[in-house]
């Protein structure tokens, strides 16, 4: 008997559901060599940063609060090495992983000729999406965390810990500055997770990889261009990348959660749309190659 | 679900419908905010002022959002480049404060930036000043005696009216000529309910169409102020309270202890004294004084227009001053010409204001159309 036929059956015993698929997707993402050598050159950042830092520090303690954020503090506290690396790489390098995880996702699976076979296995299309989407969201949590964990290795061999100074001006011990930091990873795990979601949508109207991820891309540079003009204020609420930089609230003294909120509702309003979207393209359309 | 298998093309209502709940529900929930009417019991914008004055709060924390849309031309060196930016963002933009109050001596203001904060923190008489952008705080000890004195209500001169009613009452009459004082009793600031003052100017010449104070309903403090310019629905400046508590701040809110690597600078009184005698060159007193002499205001009320000299003297355009003087004629050079009976000059033009920058040397400013400008440069 053929699963169309067990999925007809109006009185089936409640199906526990099983893992396995989803299981399959995050181990297939893991041993992708480009999504290991992309990992590891997120890594790599933080680590030529904090070394630039290192040879350079003398000359940059004459100009305090030259640079980019927090990297004025890095000589002074290794935490600050992940802080400025993760706001480095939010402009162009997390996007990008995404960019290329989404382009994996369906486009690539087209481009391949593997997806009409996974088709054939008994799954629906909107379980295969929702777990293509899972293995995205995967993926964005994952990259902040590594760049943070890499930034503090070897922030903490090069610098040292202690204190760490938030913006406020005031001092919390380093285990506190852990858990913000990790507030922050997870903050722009939703942040990236929302992208996911758009390059998801990109990935289902596409056969070619390449072009969902360079559409992702370009997105998300062109977001942040039109952010910085002033004349498109009526725009900016509804850019992707609005809220992105809004991690720094975790940074303050005392913490105010208000402050993230509508960055996390409008990742959930991305999702929602684009997630959708997604499933309404790729449910009803015929899958060829 | 069936009719999804045999309409495909169905399924995409569900992005389309999720799309317009998300928009439509983010500009309902603003205009939900905005035209809530509570109703409240009427009181009289006397009643609303002696409230104001009898207010008591022990305390207080909340968000403060200010908002501009003055309307400016394009200003080279001031609204573009991304020096200008902050500056940019007072004039048409947002800025957001968190805010703590614990009685008179309690105080933090905390400026929001980006991956930044500035603080204000008063406790008691220290009073401290940090940027998180170069990690530089200053430190100001308030001199006792002066605390003291703020204290003794005492103090007032006699003659004043002694009453929070009386002075209402006074305050009301003082500016009926010109003003035209209502209340309302629908606005919603903040969550709250709250009174709305009014104030709307007689003269039709103003640029000004309404004043608007929110007033707490229940603790009686001012939540927000809405300047609309005339004629327009959306107001051009807003100061008001996103968010607002009336619990008591922790202590620790208004402790500063300046971290490690810090650069802190504490200029005593005495030396605030020097620098600024320093500062005041013969030459920059003489031009100061022949400023204060040329200024002048030109009617009355909210129609009255700001005439000043801009210092003269071309040896002044040497050195950093010189250089900022060269920003300015640079600035004014990029403002429309104009000229009438009055002379000519360089007109600056936004929703609430005006300013003529005339060629031989004097600035009028005020809350009026051109022409007024016009009329009281050529007295």
């Amino acid at each position: 008997m053929s699963a169309v036929e067990v999925a007809g059956v109006p009185a089936a015993p409640v199906r526990r559901v099983s893992t396995r698929f989803l299981r399959s997707e995050l181990r297939l993402i893991a041993v992708r060599r480009r999504n290991q050598v992309g990992l590891a050159a997120l890594a790599a950042v933080p680590v030529v940063l904090a070394v630039a830092m290192k040879v350079a520090a003398p000359d940059t303690s004459d100009r305090p609060g030259g640079g980019p954020d927090f990297f004025a503090q890095i000589t002074g506290n290794g935490f600050f090495v992940a802080l400025a690396a993760l706001g480095v790489e939010l402009g162009l390098f997390l996007p990008i992983a995404i960019a290329m995880l989404a382009g994996d996702a369906v486009a690539g699976e087209a481009n391949q000729g593997t997806l009409r076979y996974l088709l054939t296995v008994p799954v629906g299309r909107t379980r295969l999406l929702a777990v293509k989407y899972a293995g995205i969201v995967a993926g964005a949590f994952l990259a902040p965390l590594v760049v943070a964990v890499s930034g503090l290795v070897i922030g903490l061999i090069l610098f040292g810990g202690g204190d760490v100074t938030l913006l406020s001006g005031s001092q919390v011990g380093f285990g506190e500055a852990l858990l913000r930091l990790l507030g922050v990873c997870l903050y722009l795990g939703v942040c990236l997770s929302a992208l996911g979601a758009v390059g998801l949508f990109l990935s289902t109207l596409t056969e070619q990889p390449m072009g969902a991820t360079i559409a992702l891309t370009m997105l998300t540079v062109a977001s942040f261009v039109l952010q910085q003009i002033p004349q498109l204020d009526w725009l900016h609420p509804y850019l992707l990348t609005r809220h992105w930089q809004d991690f720094g609230e975790l940074l303050r003294d005392p913490v105010s959660f208000g402050a993230l909120t509508p960055g996390l509702l409008s990742a959930g309003a991305y999702v929602l749309v684009f997630a959708t979207a997604a499933w309404a393209r790729f449910a009803g359309r015929d899958v060829t190659s | 679900m069936s009719v999804f298998r045999s309409r495909p093309a169905l399924r995409w209502l569900v992005p389309a419908a999720a799309a317009v709940v998300v928009i439509g529900g983010g500009a309902a929930a603003g205009t939900i905010v905005a035209s809530a009417d509570p109703s409240l019991p009427e009181r009289s914008a006397a009643q609303l002022l002696v409230d104001v004055q009898n207010a008591k709060v022990d305390g207080f924390s909340g968000t403060v959002v200010q908002t501009a849309d003055l309307g400016l031309p394009a200003l080279p060196g001031v609204t573009s480049g991304a020096g200008g930016a902050e500056l940019m963002k007072l004039v048409a933009g947002s800025n957001t404060a968190r805010v703590w109050y614990a009685g008179e001596d309690k105080a933090r203001v905390a400026l929001m930036g980006t991956l930044g904060e500035t603080d204000v923190i008063r406790n008691g008489s220290d009073v401290w000043l940090w940027r998180s952008t170069d990690s530089s705080a200053t430190h100001v000890k308030l001199p006792a005696d002066k605390n003291g004195a703020d204290r003794t209500p005492s103090a007032l001169p006699s003659g004043l009216p002694s009453t929070p009613q009386e002075a209402a009452d006074a305050a009301l009459a003082a500016i009926d000529p010109t003003t035209a004082v209502t209340t309302t009793g629908a606005a919603k600031v903040a969550g709250r309910d709250a009174y709305e003052l009014v104030l709307s100017p007689r003269d039709t010449a103003s640029l000004v169409g309404q004043v608007r104070l929110a007033i707490d309903a229940e603790q009686h403090v001012p939540l927000g102020v809405d300047v609309y310019a005339k004629g327009a629905n959306d107001p051009a400046v807003r100061v008001a309270f996103q968010q607002i508590s009336f619990t008591v701040p922790d202590a620790e809110q208004f402790t500063f202890n300046p971290p490690p690597g810090t650069k802190v600078t504490e200029p005593s009184a005495g030396d605030i004294a020097k620098e600024r005698e320093k500062a005041i060159t013969p030459e920059a007193r003489k031009a100061q004084q022949q400023a204060t002499e040329g200024t002048k205001v030109v009617g009355q009320g909210w129609t009255s227009v700001l005439v000043a000299k801009l210092p003269a003297g071309d040896d002044a355009k040497t050195g950093p001053a010189g250089e900022a003087a060269g920003q300015l004629d640079a600035i004014v050079g990029s403002l429309p010409k104009t000229s009438g009976a009055w002379g000519s000059g360089h007109l600056l033009t936004s929703a609430l204001f005006s300013a003529l920058i005339t060629d031989d040397g004097r600035v009028l400013v005020g809350a009026v159309a051109p022409e007024k400008l016009y009329e009281a440069a050529g007295k």
